[in-house]
């Protein structure tokens, strides 16, 4: 699992090498398998035969493969030889990236921030530029995560970002080497009487990191603990086997997340041991648009054990798994969607994405009303997900003409408290 | 190929061995490629979330291996296809907007006067965000023309993104037939001016009554012509052929070369040149594409006409339609020729380079070039063939800066024609 964990939400043991004894085409599709292949190979041979000039018979099946594939949801695509080669590398642990925080804005990848003495830092980008391309490909209708995973290759190997800076009239290129990053995806801190930790993705270190953060804080805070904080806002996820890890800690039994895929034997569950790390003080989990995939396995897993208290806005809705399945020497490999994620439940989070117990808005800027916010269900070619139920829910806000740092953070600590210290309205909204 | 097919869809191991053995002994053989997408096709199959239909993965291949080949080869899936049919018998509507790429987003190049888009307030530089609550972004422009396309009377609705304002808003707009572009013509002075907007089946008629109507008007002292091409888009071969040969007495037009030499075509000009003669100034710019540069070049290589304005788009390639299974199956189109000079040379990428470089000077202009680029700006372009021909940019004439003109091209080709040193036939 480990082993293709960094590309996404990637393989589940076993699952691979499983699916490379292909269950043989059977029953009536057959004839439509076949007519359709023959129709590819009328187009190919015409392809070679009549273009303009000779193409290699490689390139056009690579972009065939490629279109079939991505076409199909926005996160599956297929790796060519190269691009294969290179992910193996990063799966040594030679795996590089830039070193800039990024979100999504107006179907532009925005810098939120460039962490220090990372390549991007050197190189001058800077806070509030879009990123237009990566090595030339243009990244508009791509999904964040998607665009994410291009920056990213092996350690030393080269990209290229097509940058737009506000006040400059051009866009220009910079040329960057990747390099690793060591991020620390977990930071937490004293809030009086309550934890707070932010995990902000899932990487190996997140597991760990967590359980040194409640470690640290029970020693800081003693006996007049009240509870915790987990904020998964922004959080896109990462790892399967972190995000079963951080549910683990907290939960002390019970299903953490199942994956289904076509075939009723490719489930895979996945149960929490015994054992609550916290001592099972309460929990409540911030999340927002920005949660996704092994975040949502995490906020869903604790909202469903009732071990945790969700607050903040509908996630994102990524509920899919991805298998890395290679095509044989030379041939590539498939990233190829073959799974969903369902909550303990049986909740697909797949476009849905994970409902708050406590719809709470961090002020009009959050509005999930807002045309460009992006979630699962607005990716073109979007997995479906199960029939959504329209629950009406009351949205909380700031009071007018109130202004809060996070409100959404003070929200979830008076629920902790069991206080109410902000002032908040509440407006009837659809949460779908 | 199909033997090979069918091992693919059916074991694995022993598959990979067969792949290898081939690879080695039959070299490019086509079969290995075959069956290296026969087997993606059949895990994809197998093991997708959800089963997919064969007929979305081979038409997802097939708009893949087409799409990337350059920017004008795509897939029409049969849908498209048949839509593609309706067009062509004229009953077709659209909106009215002539539309470019701006780094990926779509950008309004132009509203057409009295269309749908225009009444409904659509502006240039506005940039089209989604068209039927689906977002366009990223997607080919060939792509988005037809989502704006449709059956007259039927309605579309636009997110607009426009500069200055915060939030995007729709427009709903009814599609209707819109009027074919018409040759227009006016008198200046002693010169006909003649505006080709683009290539369709009323061009070289209108062609023929501009310059009748302005031989009538101005009478024995009509000095010659200025034959207007900016910003047109191109159109129909046999139009560019036929206006060509309206102005030529005779000798090659262009001709079409494919992969092999039987695929050669040539198109030859008939004797009689309705101009008489007259001095002819053709203006082009970076819009002027792929018909209109037929022309250019034609007349630029007889020396029938000087051409003047800024180097033209590049499109000199020829895409041809190729139905799979008569239709049933959507369609091919794909380039499979370029376009070539009479002199031999290939408009592919570098376009036509006028004999005097005279730079725009309206900003409206300079932006539009830069919205829609050139050929080698596009991905995936086809590539040049021969030497690159340098333009020497120190040569640009350029207007005073001090001075306003509102057309400085077309004021600089009526000096041309007008001045000491009037354009003569050589």
């Amino acid at each position: 699992m480990k082993k293709y964990g960094l590309v996404g939400m990637g393989g589940v043991a076993g699952f691979a090498a499983a699916l490379m004894m292909f269950p043989a085409a059977h029953g009536s599709n057959d004839g439509s398998a076949y007519r359709q292949l023959d129709l590819f190979s009328d187009a190919f041979e015409r392809v070679r035969a009549n273009y303009v000039r000779p193409v290699q018979d490689s390139e056009l099946v690579n972009n065939a493969i490629e279109g079939m594939v991505s076409g199909l949801d926005p996160h599956s695509s297929y790796m060519d030889a190269k691009t294969f080669a290179d992910m193996q590398i990063q799966t040594r642990g030679e795996f590089g990236g830039l070193g800039i925080e990024v979100t999504m804005e107006d179907g532009l990848v925005k810098v939120i921030s460039p962490i220090d003495d990372t390549p991007a830092a050197k190189a001058g980008i800077k806070t509030g530029d879009f990123i237009a391309a990566i090595n030339s490909t243009p990244i508009q209708g791509m999904a964040l995560n998607d665009a994410i995973d291009k920056m990213r290759g092996p350690n030393g190997s080269k990209v290229s970002l097509t940058i737009l800076r506000p006040g400059t009239k051009k866009p220009f290129d910079v040329n960057l080497t990747r390099a690793v990053i060591h991020v620390d995806s977990v930071k937490y801190h004293r809030e009086g009487d309550v934890g707070y930790i932010r995990v902000s993705a899932f990487n190996e270190r997140t597991g760990p990191g967590v359980e040194k953060a409640i470690r640290d804080l029970r020693a800081q805070i003693g006996n007049g603990l009240r509870g915790y904080v987990l904020d998964l806002r922004n959080d896109l996820g990462g790892l399967l086997d972190q995000a079963i890890d951080v549910s683990d800690d907290l939960l002390a039994s019970g299903e953490i997340v199942s994956t289904r895929g076509r075939h009723a034997e490719d489930t895979q569950r996945y149960d929490a041991k015994s054992g609550d790390i916290t001592g099972g003080k309460p929990v409540v989990v911030l999340i927002n648009g920005g949660t996704a995939s092994a975040s949502e396995i995490v906020a869903g897993a604790l909202q469903d054990h009732k071990r945790a208290t969700v607050v903040g806005m509908t996630s994102f809705g990524k509920g899919s798994v991805q298998t890395i399945i290679p095509l044989g020497p030379g041939g590539g490999a498939l990233r190829l969607t073959t799974a969903r994620y369902y909550t303990p439940s049986g909740h697909s989070i797949q476009a849905t994405g994970i409902v708050p117990d406590y719809a709470v808005s961090q002020g009009d800027d959050d509005d999930s009303t807002k045309l460009l916010r992006t979630s699962e269900a607005k990716l073109p070619g979007h997995l479906t997900g199960e029939a959504a139920k329209k629950q009406n829910q009351t949205v909380i806000k700031p009071a007018p003409g109130k202004k809060y740092d996070d409100f959404q953070l003070s929200y979830a600590l008076d629920l902790l408290r069991g206080q109410k210290t902000v002032a908040a309205v509440t407006k009837s909204a659809d949460a779908n | 190929m199909k033997a090979l097919s069918l091992v693919s869809l059916g074991a694995g191991g022993a598959f990979c061995a067969t792949f290898a053995l081939l690879h080695i002994a039959q070299g490019a053989d086509s079969s290995a490629e075959l069956a290296r997408f026969g087997k993606a096709y059949a895990v994809v199959r197998a093991n997708y979330v959800e089963a997919p239909k064969d007929q979305d993965l081979v038409e997802g291949a097939l708009s893949g291996m087409l799409g990337n080949l350059d920017p004008h080869s795509s897939y029409f899936d049969p849908r498209t296809f048949a839509a593609m049919q309706v067009k062509t018998e004229g009953q077709y509507g659209g909106v009215g907007l002539v539309i470019g790429l701006d780094e990926s987003l779509v950008t309004v190049i132009s509203p057409i006067e009295d269309t749908p888009a225009s009444k409904a307030g659509i502006k240039a530089g506005d940039h089209i965000l989604s068209i039927d609550g689906k977002l366009i972004t990223g997607q080919k422009l060939d792509d988005v023309q037809d989502k704006l396309r449709g059956p007259a009377g039927t309605k579309v609705t636009l997110s607009i993104i426009r500069q200055n304002m915060h939030d995007p808003f729709d427009v709903t707009v009814t599609r209707q037939v819109i009027a074919v572009e018409a040759v227009t013509h006016k008198r200046m002075g002693d010169l006909g001016y003649i505006k080709i907007p683009a290539f369709n089946e009323h061009t070289d008629s209108g062609l023929r009554t501009a310059i009748a109507a302005l031989k009538k008007e101005i009478g024995p002292k009509l000095k010659g012509y200025i034959l207007d091409l900016r910003d047109d888009g191109g159109g129909l071969l046999d139009q560019a052929v036929a206006v060509s040969d309206d102005l030529l007495d005779g000798g090659e037009i262009v001709s079409i070369r494919g992969r092999s030499r039987d695929d050669t075509q040539r198109f030859d000009a008939q004797p009689g040149d309705i101009a008489d003669g007259k001095a002819i100034v053709i203006l082009v710019n970076g819009g002027t594409a792929s018909a209109s540069e037929i022309v250019a070049g034609a007349l630029q290589d007889h020396r029938r006409a000087r051409v003047e304005g800024t180097v033209s788009f590049g499109k000199g390639s020829v895409q041809t339609v190729i139905p799979l299974d008569n239709g049933r199956a959507g369609a091919l189109h794909m380039t499979t020729a370029r376009y070539y000079t009479p002199s031999g040379r290939s408009i592919q990428t570098t376009g036509i380079v006028p004999d005097v470089f005279v730079a725009d000077s309206s900003d409206r202009s300079s932006s539009f070039q830069s919205l829609i680029g050139r050929e080698a700006d596009l991905p995936h372009h086809l590539a040049a063939e021969g030497t690159p021909i340098k333009s020497d940019v120190a040569s640009v004439i350029r207007p005073d800066p001090k001075k306003a003109y509102a057309d400085f091209q077309l004021t600089y080709a009526t000096q041309l024609l007008n001045g000491p040193h009037p354009a003569r036939r050589r």
